[in-house]
């Protein structure tokens, strides 16, 4: 780990469309979960700190009014979150240096958004990588718990009609896709995914991710001869 | 059950399986532990596949039988990609896109 002011800067200039898709996000949730259920920003914080996850953060406001069993509440979680499960497998082989703290505290703040950005590592020349990609799981980590607390204070009133404020987050998927199909190689596996998504979308419209992946693994794996052929040429 | 408590235990709850399934690979697969190959490929192949996946995900709510029938969303999209082309700026991108699908949905879009 090394940290200069230059790598510091790199790392906040990446997350910047993360910081508003999830302070957009966030604060949505924040305002629902207060205005739904009453609690505070203390619940914000705790919620929003400990399992940074977008779709949860809407969920468990209905969980919380429900005062669902906690195994549904385990069950639900495992749903929505199982993608997580294969996101350390690109990180395996980089994260080897890193010192015990910092790799639970960067699997603690493993997101989608998070994990894009440290797969993509865009680290400036002669700068430290570890350093670049903890930067920006913490930066991450603080914009999504300052979303969260501030709609929690904001309550039900807004300031602003914030309406469509969200596709800042599909943007940002889309611009890290545009820049990924620049290589070659992932266009492929992109296609898969966008395949995927629509059939599981089709399948289960209300849960469409779990299908979706499970789909998109088998066809990673059908397809692994001419995929790895062509890593190879 | 007290109210709090409760609240506390499911907050650990979602906490725990969320740690679990995020820390899953480097428990299964680190330690200097082989990775297998099947994995590794896996690894190489994921991260694009997954992003398309999100960005359906993400326009899953995307209404054809009401006004604007997608139209903000391809209008938007549009704006995003043509604009990251010609200038490869991110925050631009997104700022931009995000404002056109703004006020198209609360001046054109249907009442929720």
């Amino acid at each position: 780990m090394r940290f200069t002011r230059k790598c510091l800067w790199a790392s906040f200039q990446a997350s910047l469309p993360v910081l508003l898709g999830y302070l957009a996000m966030g604060f949505a949730a924040g305002v629902l979960l207060t205005s739904r259920t009453g609690l505070g920003c203390l619940w914000g914080f705790l919620t929003s700190a400990t399992s940074i996850s977008g779709a949860l953060q809407f969920i468990l406001v209905d969980l919380f009014c429900n005062q669902t069993p906690l195994f549904t509440v385990a069950l639900v979680t495992l749903s929505l979150n199982l993608r997580y499960a294969v996101y350390g497998l690109p990180l395996l082989e980089r994260w080897k240096g890193l010192p015990l703290p910092l790799k639970l505290y960067m699997i603690l703040t493993l997101t989608d958004e998070t994990f894009a950005l440290e797969v993509a590592n865009q680290v400036p020349e002669g700068e430290d990588s570890l350093t670049y990609c903890f930067q920006i799981a913490a930066l991450d980590h603080l914009y999504w718990i300052m979303g969260v607390v501030s709609g929690c204070a904001a309550g039900a009133v807004l300031p602003f009609n914030s309406k469509g404020i969200d596709f800042a987050m599909t943007a940002l998927f889309i611009v890290i896709l545009q820049d990924q199909m620049k290589v070659r190689l992932n266009r492929l596996p992109a296609l898969l995914g966008g395949v995927s998504g629509l059939i599981g979308l089709a399948l289960y419209p209300q849960n469409m991710l779990i299908p979706a992946i499970a789909i998109l693994l088998t066809a990673l794996f059908a397809l692994r001869h001419s995929l790895e052929e062509a890593t190879h040429e | 059950m007290n109210d709090s408590l409760y609240l506390l235990l499911a907050t650990a709850v979602m906490f725990g399986v969320t740690y679990t399934l995020r820390g899953f690979s480097f428990m299964a697969f680190g330690n200097g532990r082989k990775t297998p190959e099947a994995i590794l490929y896996v690894g190489r192949v994921i991260s694009p596949a997954v992003i398309a996946v999100m960005i359906v995900y993400c326009l899953k709510g995307t209404s054809f039988h009401a006004p604007l029938y997608g139209g903000a969303e391809a209008a938007a999209i549009g704006v995003c990609i043509l604009l990251h082309r010609l200038f490869h700026n991110p925050l631009l991108s997104i700022a931009t896109s995000t404002a056109v699908y703004m006020v198209m949905v609360q001046n054109w879009g249907s009442l929720p």
